[in-house]
């Protein structure tokens, strides 16, 4: 990776208020272009309602073409890209690029089947350099050979696994031997390096960072991740579909919500059942809570890093009645067990305080007070502006996605582009900040709490008069090999779960695309140039997930 | 560092900066005061041998085989194990008897893996088990039983539970009130508490910690991944829970426990308080009002 452009370059000065609510989202070519579009690009695309994507097939001499094409002709980005082996087709290999669109836009599923015993596939991550990540996972997982790839080396395995873990066969065990693994060189007079990790000093997850530093000064950081890897993939398969909640809520455990909720989504598309319209107000309402009290952590946790210990413990007191919130609706204080496929797991309705719309109302005023107050505090405010910069072209180039994104300018949520359950003619307010800093994703946070609060108090009023649990629907056994797509914004943002059933409604194949899959770069841009004792501010600012990221 | 504005925030509101008084977030007494009343519908399922008419359902629901049904023996013999459960409550949806039900409780953790374990059947086979001798034990109480320092380690989890970790040092749980700290460095600490199902790729960096800790020390093993490895335990990237790797003291179980189970726990580790689970038995002063 070479030193970014940005790198030096001031962003332009922003006017307060650094967040703007205003709608300037770009207009977006309807299915209808679409299909022509790829239809100029000499694809044939099959419209798949289970993924609300163009589904196209493309040999491997075509997939850069395809894949250049979906994302500069459409301007999607590649929401993922992973490797399947069908059951259908033995000893075959299938890749599949998903690149999502923003309504009233579908998107672009892109397929390609590669011939054993050398699968062998062109890189895309020289046109879109945030591929790359997708691309080693697939060469360690399925033996592909992507060739042009630059960066061979394994990204989650740790260890030499004598066949590819996600190869069918019985589960292919580490061998023992430690795989070699050498961290980008940067030499020069002065250059000394810092290794951080894995076992950091907070109560956080473990990965390694590799800092080269002249003086105080942050030239390069690289981190190195997979310490958390737990073959999560491979568990599911075999299982029965109503089952894998179970194994999407300990991806990101601190967003067990989102992850079963994407999950229950790409299995109801699949299946085609959908889920009662009051359990889908709940799971609003439930992802709402679970939304604000993640990003209060993200709220205390920058104000211990600088030093605001008043902040922190106001900020974790709401986080507190956020989690006993849900404890007392579901029973757990992170919502687990709850959201199943087809709707609720057990009811949830009878046991919400009556009074709760005032409670997020209070939640509401409270944390305007807090970033009040601390906006207030120059000495706190110091710390934040101007650290840890990503540029918006950085943030696009990259695809970062979630309050990362936002901060740096992006207007991007799912929740408004691709609406689904109870947001489906919801009004979301997506704020956005402008300079990419430490502050503008501290007061986009603070603003998602507050729409977050709003989005509760408007979903307890949409909820049914009539508290009797509704049966919801069992999956059917579909008879036949499905597909299907769940996308939930996550806290952290865009949670892509994509499954394939079959004909006996087991599991086949699950893919989890977390959001720090793609935003875990954003570190290493952020801290370039920064001083290291502001890396931990960086990194609490961005607070991506070791473990949705390794799985 | 450009000038840059700074908006000038509007003065904050009179009168207390959070409003009125969250009693949801109000400080809590225990483990010195009593146990608040819990919030919730109960979670910690129960098996109520009495109804239990041997289907095996809840053994087939269960998606880390934490149930288990054995006929062999004649009569019926069902195993409930603690250490393996997710406390997501599927065994008792499946249940068609009754048997399984659903209580509040969570002053769970043990010293003694196979407390964990609830056989309901003809008498469990005898136990082996990690247990420090007693004198150990008071020394342990003896030498921490005033200042502890722990070191908390994530050896794969989900971080699920080091939201629950975390949450300890929240105004609410204030764990630093008991003379307990959670510390930077392994050099600094007494003792390890270990969340995950300790990953393949986690496992020598645990290892190195521990051996970092000065002795005495004592690990506490957290949540259903750090004493089974919980739903991953079938994977062949992990070892399936921390007392693989290393002599375990406490275990705590849950998914995640809760702050006031870990409160529990750490209290259990430093002799303060009686261990409330026998053999997997849920003492009867601990069911507040019938099971459900």
């Amino acid at each position: 990776m070479t030193p970014s452009a940005e790198e030096g370059e001031e962003p332009p000065l922003e006017p307060a208020p650094s967040v703007a609510l205003a709608g300037d989202f770009p207009s977006r070519p309807t299915p209808a272009e679409e299909r022509r579009s790829l239809g100029a690009l000499g694809l044939d695309p099959v419209w798949d309602p289970s993924e609300d994507l163009w589904r196209v097939d493309v040999p491997p001499e075509g997939w850069v073409a395809a894949a250049v094409g979906a994302s500069d002709a459409l301007q999607h980005p590649l929401s993922t890209l992973f490797g399947e082996a069908p059951r259908e087709a033995p000893g075959t290999i299938r890749v599949h690029a998903l690149f999502l669109g923003i309504r009233p836009s579908g998107g672009v599923h892109l397929r390609c089947a590669l011939d054993p015993p050398r699968p062998t596939l062109p890189t895309l991550s020289t046109t879109l350099p945030y591929v790359a990540p997708f691309e080693r996972e697939l060469t360690e997982m399925f033996g592909v050979d992507v060739s042009g790839l630059a960066d061979r080396r394994p990204l989650l395995l740790h260890e030499h696994h004598p066949n590819p873990p996600l190869r069918p066969g019985p589960a292919s065990a580490p061998d023992g031997r430690r795989v070699e693994y050498s961290f980008r060189p940067v030499e020069g007079e002065g250059i000394y390096e810092v290794p951080v990790g894995p076992v950091h000093a907070g109560v956080i997850e473990p990965g390694h960072f590799r800092f080269q530093v002249v003086g105080e000064k942050i030239l390069n950081l690289e981190a190195r991740l997979g310490y958390t890897h737990k073959g999560t993939e491979r568990l599911f398969e075999g299982k029965p579909s109503d089952l894998g909640s179970i194994w999407a809520e300990s991806v990101s455990g601190d967003m067990s919500l989102a992850g079963a909720a994407a999950y229950a989504y790409a299995v109801e598309r699949a299946l085609d059942v959908a889920a009662p319209p009051g359990d889908e107000v709940v799971r609003g309402l439930l992802l709402e809570t679970e939304r604000i009290a993640f990003l209060l952590g993200d709220v205390a946790g920058i104000a211990l890093d600088v030093g605001y210990a008043a902040g922190a413990a106001r900020a974790n007191r709401l986080r507190e009645a956020a989690y006993q919130t849900l404890r007392a609706a579901t029973g757990s204080r992170l919502g687990r067990g709850t959201i199943g496929v087809g709707g609720l797991r057990r009811p949830i309705r009878g046991n919400l305080d009556p009074d709760l719309a005032t409670t997020y109302a209070r939640w509401r005023e409270a944390i305007g007070r807090l970033r009040d107050e601390w906006l207030g505090k120059s000495s706190v405010v110091d710390r934040l502006e101007g650290t840890g910069e990503i540029s918006r072209w950085v943030a696009e180039l990259m695809h970062f996605v979630g309050p990362v994104a936002r901060a740096s300018g992006l207007r991007i949520d799912l929740r408004h582009d691709r609406p689904y359950g109870a947001y489906v003619g919801t009004e979301v307010r997506v704020p956005r900040g402008l300079t990419g800093d430490v502050r503008a994703r501290l007061v986009v946070k603070v603003e998602e709490i507050v729409e977050s609060c709003r989005l509760a108090e408007e979903f307890l009023r949409r909820l049914p008069a009539d508290r009797s649990p509704v049966e919801s629907p069992r999956p059917p056994t579909p008879g036949e090999r499905r597909s299907g797509l769940g996308w939930v914004e996550s806290p952290r943002g865009e949670f892509l779960v994509h499954v394939t059933i079959g004909p006996d409604a087991r599991l086949e194949r699950v893919h989890v695309r977390d959001p720090s899959f793609l935003n875990w770069p954003a570190i290493e841009f952020a801290v370039r140039g920064a001083i290291l004792p502001d890396f931990p501010l960086c990194n609490k600012s961005l607070n991506l997930s070791y473990s949705g990221y390794d799985r | 560092m450009t000038e840059r504005t700074v908006d000038p925030p509007p003065r904050p509101a009179r009168g207390p900066l959070l409003g009125p008084a969250d009693p949801a977030a109000s400080p809590i007494r225990y483990p010195l005061g009593p146990l608040e009343p819990p919030v919730g519908p109960p979670r910690t399922p129960l098996h109520r041998a009495e109804r239990c008419e041997g289907t095996g359902a809840c053994a087939r629901a269960c998606p880390t085989d934490a149930i288990s049904v054995d006929r062999s023996l004649g009569p019926t013999v069902v195993e409930l194990d603690y250490g393996k459960c997710l406390f997501c409550g599927l065994c008792i949806d499946a249940c068609p008897s009754g048997a399984m039900a659903s209580v509040r409780f969570e002053e769970m953790a043990v010293r003694d893996r196979a407390d964990l374990r609830l056989r309901h059947g003809p008498p469990p086979p005898p136990l082996a088990g990690s247990r420090l001798a007693d004198e150990v034990r008071e020394r342990v109480r003896r030498l921490y039983g005033d200042s502890l320092a722990i070191r908390a380690v994530d050896a794969g989890s989900c971080n699920g539970c080091e939201v629950e970790v975390a949450a300890l040092l929240w105004p609410r749980y204030d764990l630093e009130r008991l003379g307990i700290q959670l510390v930077a460095s392994p050099r600094h600490a007494d003792a390890l508490i270990v969340t995950g199902p300790v990953t393949r790729n986690m496992r020598l960096a645990l290892e190195k910690t521990y051996r970092a800790v000065p002795g005495p020390s004592f690990v506490v093993a957290v949540g259903a991944c750090g004493i089974s490895g919980g739903p991953f335990r079938d994977s062949p990237e992990v070892e399936g829970g921390v007392d693989r790797v290393l002599p375990v003291e406490v275990y705590v179980p849950g998914c995640p426990p809760s702050p006031v189970s870990l409160l529990y726990g750490l209290w259990l580790a430093l002799g303060k308080v009686d261990q409330r689970l026998a053999r997997g038995e849920i003492p009867a002063d601990a069911l507040r009002g019938p099971p459900r």
